[in-house]
This record gives C-alpha cells, sequence and structure tokens, in this order.
C-alpha cells in the first residue's frame, strides 16, 4: 500500500531551471578556485607527497574537492525537496470513487478546526489526492436534499477546486437522495442478460466515501448494490451544544392587551451549560436572562411583553457551544391580515353570528351575498381573480369554481368528483379527524343531526366527520385550493337540521375555517420555517411580482404562480426574510433551525449508518495521509550546509 | 629578522652549564699549536708516553739517562704531546631557515654560540661560518675565552638571504680550511640539489663531522587547511595541494623518509645525525643529546 511520489507542484520549465543549478555550482567552483598563497621553507617535500598521492587514485581528487561535493549534495537535496517528493501510504487504488460530503447544519459545528465540514473537506481533498492517475471521482454534497457537485472526471484539480466550493447549509440531513445520485452509475436500473436484450451501461463499482457527523435516518429500503460504503464520522463525542429548540410569541387568554415571550433551550452536551439569553426587539435589547441547564435536559423561559404591533423577536442564547447556527432565532410579527370572506347565502342567522363575533371579526372581513348573486357577472369576475380568500356557499352552487378555498354547506362543489348519496335519517357521529386543522379542538358528542346527504369524498379527500351513514364533513384538494363539504344544512326556512349552531365547537369550527381556509392569521400566531422549505405566500394586494430579501440583504424577485400564489423555496439562510411588493413592505418571515437532530451534534459512541439491510460502521478518519518528507529533505540539506561550513572554518579532513 | 625581540644567544645558566663540558674527537687531528689535548704525536709534555731506542740525530735531551746508567744503552724517552682542537661550525643562513618561531636560524646561532663557547674555553680553535651567501666574509678564528664576545657578536651579524646550493657553499669552506679538526654542520638540510654532496665534500677532509638537523615544529607537523598553493621562499617554487588527511599522512610520511635517508647516509659514513626541532631548549640539545652522541663530555 505504500508508494513514494514526486508531487511537484512547480511546472516542466521550472524544475529544468532547478536543474540547471548543479552544473552552475561545479562551473563556478572551477571558475572560483583560486588556492590561497602561502610561503614555506621548502615545497620539496610536499612535491613527494603530492606526487606519492597522485599516483593513487581517482578517489583522492573526489576527496580533495569535499567542500564541492558537500555543496552539490545540498543543492541535490534543496532539488529533491522542490520535486515534493511524497510518502503515500494509502493510496486509493480503485478506479472510480464517490465523495459524499454532508453539509447539513450540524456540520457548521466547530468542535472540530476550523468546522467539521472544512475537516471532511479536507479529508476528502486528501483522499483525492491519493487517488491513482487515471481514477475518476464524483463530488456529492446533501443536507436533506442532494447536489451533484461534480459528474465523474479523472481531472484531480477539478475535483479538488469543487470540494472546497462545498458550502455549509442550515439544512436537516437526510442521506437517500444522495445514495440515489450516488448509486446511479454504479447500479444501473437494467441489465441485459439475454443476448437479445438491448445493450444498457454496464455496472460501474465504486467506492463510496461518506462523510458525515452521524445523525442521519436509516435508509430504508435501498441496496448499496456495487457501491462500496465508507463511512468517515466527523467530530467529537464530547461537542457541547445549547439549541433554541422553541421560540414562539402568544396572547394569553386572560391578559389579552399582553404578550408573552417563550423560548426553550436544550443543553445536548455531556456538562451543565450555563446560557446568557438575550430578548431583541428589531434589533434593541428589551429583556436578558441567565440559564442553567442540566446535561440532555431542556428549560423554558418566559418573556412577559406590553402589547407590540409589529416587528422582529430575536432571541440569542450565547453558551460558548459548538454551533452557532442554533443559538439565534427570530419570530416575525406581521401586521393582522384578515381574511377576506364571501359568504354566499339565502339566510342563515346562526352563521352569520358565528362570523361576526369579536375574534371572527378580528380575522375576516365578511362580504354577504344572496344566491342570485352566482348568476351575475360580478361573480364571474370574482371567481376569476383572487378578491377572496373563502367562499361559503350555503345551500347554493355556483356554475364555475371561484380561485379561492370553498365551504360548502349542503350542496357540494360543482365538477363530478363530489357525491351525496341518498338521505339519511338522524345519522349517529362516529368519528372526527381532530388532527385536521379544521377540527382542533372540536368535539362532536353532543352534536345531533336530523338528516344529511352523506359524501362520496374525491380521491386525495379527507373525511374530517365520519357518521355511521358515511362522511358528513370531508375536505379535498382542487387545483391548489381546497374544498370543504358539510354534508347537511344547518338551518332552512321550515326546520332546524341540527343543534351544533347551539354547541360551543361550531363558533370554534367556524374560527378554524377561518383559519384554515380562510388563511387569516393571528399576527402574533405567525408558524415558522425551516430551513430549506419551501412557501407559497399567498400575498392580497400584492401585483405580479414580489421581491424576497434574504437575511443577507440580497433580493430575490419571485412571481406569480399558476395558481395564484408566490412560491419561494430560497429558504437557506436563517433569519427574517422580508416580502416587498413595490417597495411596500409586506410583512416577514422567519426561518429557524428548530432541529433536535441537527443540534445533537455530539458524535455517537459507536456512529454507524443504516442502508437498506447493512449497517456501515463509522471510521475516524482514512488511515493515513500523504506525508510529505521536502520538509526532511530541507533540513537535510541545513544539516550539510552546517557540516560544510565546519570543514571550511575547523581542520577536519577526510 | 626578528632578533630585537628574540632572547640573547647565550643565557648565563648555560654559559655556567658549559663550562664543564670540552670536546671529544673520535679522531686525533694535529693541531697548529700547543693546546690541551693529547696529540698523537709524541712531544713536550709532563705525561710520558713511552721508550724508543735512540738513532743518530735524536734530540738529545729526551735520552733516558737513567737507563743509559743501568743498562748501558741509549733510550729515548717519548712524551705526549698536548694540541689543541679544530673546531668549525657550519650554520645555513638560506632564507628556509628562517621560519619558525623561534626561527630555526635563531636555534643554529644559538647552537653555534654554545659549542663554539665550550671550545673557546678549552683554548680550541672556533671557527664558525655562515653557508650560503655567496662571498661569506672571512670568519674569525677565535680561541681563548676572551674571544666569547666577538664570537657572539659575529654570530648576530648572520641574516638569512639569498644563497646558493648547500654543496657549492660546504666546498667554499672545505676549500678555504684545509684543517683536520671537528666540524657542526647546522642546517635543515632542505636543499633542491640534495645534501649528500655537501657531506662528501667534508667527509674528503676527513673531519670529524656532526650533521644537527634543525626543522621548525611547522615543518613535522604542518598546520595547513584548505586549497593552497605553497610557494617555496628559495626559489618561488609553486606546490598546489589542497590539505587532506592523506596528504599530511603522507607528508609525513614523506619527512619521516627523508630524515631515515639522512640518518642512514650519516651512519653508513661515520658521521653522527641528530635532528633538532626549533623548540627544542639548546642547552638539553647540547648536555643531553650531543652528549649521548659523543661531541662533548
Amino acid at each position: 500500500m505504500n508508494e513514494f511520489a514526486f508531487r511537484s507542484a512547480l511546472t516542466g520549465p521550472q524544475l529544468a531551471a532547478l536543474a540547471l543549478i548543479p552544473p552552475a555550482i561545479l562551473a563556478l567552483y572551477f571558475l572560483k578556485l583560486k588556492r590561497q598563497p602561502l610561503e614555506v621553507p621548502s615545497t620539496y617535500l610536499w612535491h613527494k607527497a603530492i606526487e606519492d598521492l597522485h599516483v593513487n587514485s581517482l578517489w583522492q581528487r573526489l576527496r580533495q574537492s569535499l567542500l564541492l561535493f558537500l555543496q552539490l549534495l545540498i543543492a541535490a537535496l534543496a532539488l529533491l525537496a522542490a520535486w515534493n517528493p511524497t510518502w503515500l501510504s494509502h493510496e486509493l487504488r480503485g478506479e472510480r470513487y464517490v465523495f459524499l460530503i454532508d453539509n447539513s447544519a450540524s456540520m457548521s459545528a466547530a468542535d472540530l478546526e476550523p468546522s467539521r465540514l472544512e475537516w471532511s473537506k479536507q479529508t476528502a481533498a486528501q483522499l483525492i489526492e491519493q487517488m491513482r492517475p487515471g481514477a475518476a471521482a464524483m463530488i456529492v454534497s446533501f443536507s436533506n436534499t442532494a447536489r451533484v457537485e461534480q459528474q465523474f472526471t479523472t481531472n484531480r484539480n477539478e475535483l479538488l477546486n469543487r470540494v472546497a466550493a462545498i458550502r455549509p447549509t442550515s439544512r436537516p440531513t437526510n442521506l437517500r437522495e444522495a445514495l440515489l445520485l450516488a448509486a446511479g452509475l454504479a447500479n444501473p436500473g437494467r441489465t441485459s442478460t439475454d443476448a437479445g436484450d438491448v445493450q444498457v451501461a454496464d455496472a460501474l463499482p465504486a467506492e463510496m466515501f461518506i462523510f458525515s457527523d452521524g445523525h442521519l435516518p436509516a435508509v430504508e429500503g435501498f441496496s448499496l448494490g456495487n457501491l462500496e460504503p465508507t463511512f468517515i464520522t466527523t467530530g467529537s463525542a464530547a461537542a457541547k451544544n445549547v439549541a433554541i429548540s422553541a421560540f414562539s410569541v402568544r396572547r394569553p387568554e386572560r391578559r389579552a392587551s399582553e404578550i408573552e415571550v417563550f423560548a426553550r433551550l436544550h443543553n445536548h452536551g455531556l456538562e451543565t451549560a450555563e446560557a446568557s439569553v438575550e430578548l431583541r426587539l428589531d434589533g434593541e435589547l428589551i429583556d436578558a436572562s441567565r440559564m442553567t441547564i442540566e446535561p440532555g435536559e431542556s428549560d423554558g423561559i418566559v418573556f412577559p411583553l406590553t402589547e407590540m404591533e409589529t416587528g422582529v423577536l430575536e432571541l440569542r442564547a450565547d453558551s460558548r457551544d459548538d454551533l452557532v447556527a442554533d443559538d439565534r432565532a427570530w419570530v416575525a410579527v406581521n401586521p393582522p391580515q384578515p381574511a377576506r370572506v364571501l359568504l354566499v347565502t339565502p339566510g342563515n342567522d346562526p352563521l352569520e353570528y358565528a362570523l361576526t363575533t369579536g375574534r371572527a371579526n378580528e380575522r375576516a372581513e365578511v362580504t354577504l351575498e344572496p344566491p342570485p348573486f352566482l348568476a351575475g357577472e360580478r361573480y364571474q369576475a370574482i371567481a376569476n381573480s383572487d378578491a377572496y380568500d373563502l367562499v361559503i356557499f350555503d345551500r347554493c352552487r355556483p356554475e364555475t369554481m371561484p380561485r379561492a378555498n370553498t365551504l360548502f354547506i349542503g350542496t357540494t362543489p360543482v365538477g363530478g368528483q363530489w357525491q351525496q348519496l341518498e338521505s339519511a335519517d338522524v345519522p349517529v357521529i362516529i368519528d372526527t379527524n381532530s388532527a385536521h386543522p379544521l377540527m382542533n379542538l372540536i368535539a362532536l358528542g353532543d352534536v345531533d343531526i336530523v338528516e344529511a346527504r352523506p359524501l362520496e369524498v374525491p380521491s386525495g379527500g379527507q373525511v374530517l366527520v365520519e357518521s355511521q351513514a358515511g362522511p358528513l364533513v370531508a375536505i379535498a384538494p382542487r387545483e391548489g385550493f381546497e374544498d370543504a363539504v358539510i354534508a347537511f344544512p344547518l338551518v332552512d326556512a321550515e326546520q332546524v337540521y341540527t343543534n351544533w349552531p347551539l354547541r360551543l365547537s361550531f363558533p370554534v369550527f367556524v374560527l378554524n375555517v377561518l383559519d384554515y381556509l380562510g388563511h387569516s392569521e393571528d399576527a402574533l400566531e405567525q408558524g415558522f420555517v425551516r430551513p430549506g422549505q419551501s412557501l407559497a405566500l399567498r400575498l392580497s394586494g400584492a401585483g405580479e411580482e414580489i421581491r424576497v430579501r434574504d437575511p443577507g440583504g440580497d433580493e430575490v424577485r419571485v412571481s406569480r404562480g399558476n395558481l395564484g400564489a408566490f412560491n419561494f423555496a430560497a429558504t437557506d439562510q436563517l433569519g427574517v426574510y422580508e416580502i416587498m411588493a413595490d417597495d411596500i413592505s409586506m410583512g416577514s418571515f422567519a426561518v429557524n433551525l428548530f432541529d433536535a437532530d441537527e443540534s445533537a451534534i455530539r458524535l455517537a459512541e459507536d456512529p454507524k449508518l443504516k442502508i437498506g439491510f447493512i449497517d456501515v460502521a463509522g471510521q475516524a478518519a482514512p488511515q493515513v495521509a500523504r506525508r510529505e518528507i521536502w520538509w526532511y529533505l530541507l533540513l537535510a540539506a541545513l544539516g550539510v550546509a552546517l557540516v560544510e561550513w565546519y570543514i571550511y572554518n575547523r581542520r577536519v579532513y577526510l | 629578522m626578528s632578533q630585537t625581540t628574540e632572547e640573547p644567544l647565550l643565557s648565563p645558566e648555560l654559559l655556567a652549564r658549559l663550562e664543564r663540558l670540552e670536546f671529544v674527537s673520535r679522531k686525533i687531528f694535529r693541531g697548529k699549536f700547543k693546546g690541551e689535548r693529547r696529540s698523537k704525536r709524541k712531544g713536550q709534555s709532563v705525561e710520558f708516553a713511552d721508550f724508543r731506542n735512540y738513532v743518530v740525530g735524536d734530540d738529545l735531551r729526551f735520552i733516558d739517562w737513567n737507563t743509559y746508567a743501568r743498562l748501558d744503552r741509549l733510550f729515548l724517552k717519548l712524551f705526549l704531546e698536548e694540541e689543541d682542537l679544530h673546531f668549525y661550525c657550519l650554520v645555513d643562513t638560506s632564507r628556509s631557515m628562517e621560519f619558525g618561531e623561534p626561527t630555526k636560524l635563531h636555534f643554529a646561532r644559538q647552537l653555534a654560540a654554545a659549542l663554539g663557547f665550550v671550545g673557546l674555553i678549552r683554548a680550541d680553535r672556533v671557527r664558525i661560518e655562515p653557508l650560503g651567501p655567496d662571498k661569506p666574509p672571512s670568519a674569525p678564528m677565535l680561541r681563548g675565552r676572551s674571544s666569547l664576545w666577538r664570537m657572539l657578536d659575529y654570530l648576530n651579524s648572520f641574516e638569512a638571504g639569498e644563497a646558493q646550493p648547500l654543496a657549492a657553499s660546504v666546498k667554499q669552506f672545505c676549500l678555504r680550511n684545509p684543517g683536520q679538526g671537528i666540524v657542526v654542520l647546522v642546517s635543515d638540510l632542505l636543499d633542491r640539489g640534495g645534501y649528500e654532496e655537501a657531506l662528501r665534500y667534508l667527509l674528503a677532509r676527513r673531519m670529524d663531522v656532526y650533521v644537527v638537523q634543525v626543522l621548525a615544529q611547522e615543518e613535522f607537523d604542518p598546520e595547513l587547511a584548505g586549497d593552497l598553493r605553497l610557494v617555496d621562499c628559495e626559489d618561488q617554487d609553486v606546490a598546489e595541494v589542497t590539505i587532506s588527511a592523506p596528504l599530511l599522512k603522507k607528508y609525513k610520511q614523506t619527512l619521516a623518509a627523508f630524515l631515515a635517508s639522512v640518518r642512514e647516509f650519516c651512519h653508513a659514513r661515520g658521521m653522527v645525525h641528530l635532528v633538532a626541532n626549533n623548540q627544542t631548549p639548546v642547552d638539553q640539545l647540547i648536555l643531553s643529546y650531543l652528549r649521548q652522541r659523543g661531541l662533548v663530555r
């Protein structure tokens, strides 16, 4: 495995110029050789001695030029050092390599100098240096997505450049996509086995180096095939990290005039950590505290604040740990954006009451129209624009579906996807899908229904309320919007169909409808965004184009998509993104890490990857990197120079 | 060259120790004047040597009349003659003698002065000559203790300079000084023309020859380093060397071989050879080494 190679950074002409030095020394030696004259009593004996010596051999002459030879030796050593002889203790013997380099958030940890990612890049570069000439390699960086930094190439410089160009991200980790990319050439989808088969690509086995800190979910159902994996772990088992695991703003139910800022810190290290916590509003310090967190434990902290309208709250937790990405978190508090709701009804008092509660008024601006409105031209105009976020059809149906979310009460959306079954008397509610946001905090145990026509839910839809006769409330997607259907009318001119409007769950349901289908968000209840997550920004009042300014100050132009939303995916950076339309701020959103897997940077005792049915044990580092010995050569040259000086100045004879 | 800084040639202590010494000649030479040493000749002295039969013409004063009275035959009483000795000291003054600390020349002068003093106090005839100058100043023949200061002055006038080959200088000396005696040659013998010819001239005069080869410490153990262009101070000859351990080793081997060849040459011809390091004190050289070699006692 050991091999010796010259890896000079100098080009041929430069080396040739260096090679001229020894002849130059020889020439100078003979040109300069000037014997010091010295008067002696008699040269008689000397002549005899010299004659005797001359008879001897060539070696005597060589010995006379000892200093010359020492100088030549120095030059030779220096030349050799310039040639950069390198002892390669672990040369990679294979033909093809794949380097998978993790650049997720946890790889930014600084427990290795300068960071885990940099260390991985250096190690990968060393491995690339050790590749046999002619061997090809491919570079893939991965976080939750994978990116081919360099396709298979034998160009070593290109590979090194591409490795050096890998940048850290703040994303979570998932190996699957990277493995799929790596396996592309190693495991072709089909192989030709019969003579008649069309020739397909031959499998090209490759050795695969995975650089990661091991916080990877197992990759199920993946076969490595011709890939030979080596898992090189980075990071230390003693890494310290105190992470902000939650940061939110809420309004206490009892004291509506105040808001509370809530933060939770988790200590992922092995030692008790102290963290100083700072809360800043728009960059100005407004509160601070100090927390002591036991290892493996979480601790929460609440900052009470008086009312605030808008702004960016930032939390900083400084505990001198190894990962800084999770030491800051942001919440963007936007001005309230009430949902624009169109209610088309022949008259529905319970619903109208529910839409005019104080909470509902905060969240929605409701426009009331009678069913004949649907036949008019104004409806057509509204249906084709995004003037409303939510349209509620109470016992009526439009001819064309609006470009908005809808709620149908007692009828179904047009288009034939939805069907209603035969009428069922007194259906008994047997289940509610409480996981769906529409059914949040809703219990229907005390609701009685006189008569309903159970639903046939289109594919992709979800049943929210199930009765023994069939689904009573359901929701299904439609071209980027969602349609919710209640299978029974609430009231009629003649009769009341249900006692639900009398129950507490009804106004709550209406609020859920406004929140979920109307996209109304309380100013304080801003959801957070994960790094790398794509957003569909629904902005009423914006034109066809918005600009998003990321935390780094760069602006990205986003055009309105087909479905009316602005799709924005460049959320790689942590921090606050500001949305601008025609130089008017439309609010902002924050991207926070909040990922326990990425924050838990401590390396496991025996890190391993589970890929399919194979466990790949982690290695600390490739056995040995190359060792350059020019350093020793230069030392030897220096030593010879000292010897030469000594011989020249002292009386040392050979 | 650096005489002002050099120590005096003879210190009082050294003089005191030299007082007790005298030259020993392995050969007995005919002296010119009556001296303090025995002569081969029988002559007039108080020391009885032998008897021989009288032949006509003998000096009647030496007939032993007591024997004639007892034996009625004429015998001649022979006495040992006491004579003086010729002592020559040849000091090499070529440029190469200027090296070393103290210089080899200074060392040679010291040695010559000490030996000359020994000769002076024993009433020998002492002549010290510089070897090298083309036309050397006529060297005074010195005798007696009173000549000590003249000798020292004369020695102090020696200066290293352009020199003719060693052999030519010695030949000139031999031509000028026909007498026999002890000759001490103080030189480094580093002459491109070789030392053998010079020594043969001295031998031909049947002199009692002592060769004191003076070398500087730097020549025994050169402290050199680097790439050098060695220039011979006498003839500007150049040797390009890069100092290395094998070269130094080779140099020392060459030096040892050279000294060994000189010693062998001398011993084979009855000469005494002595290698002197310029760091060796002169008194030690004389009182120890030269005494062992039999020059003095």
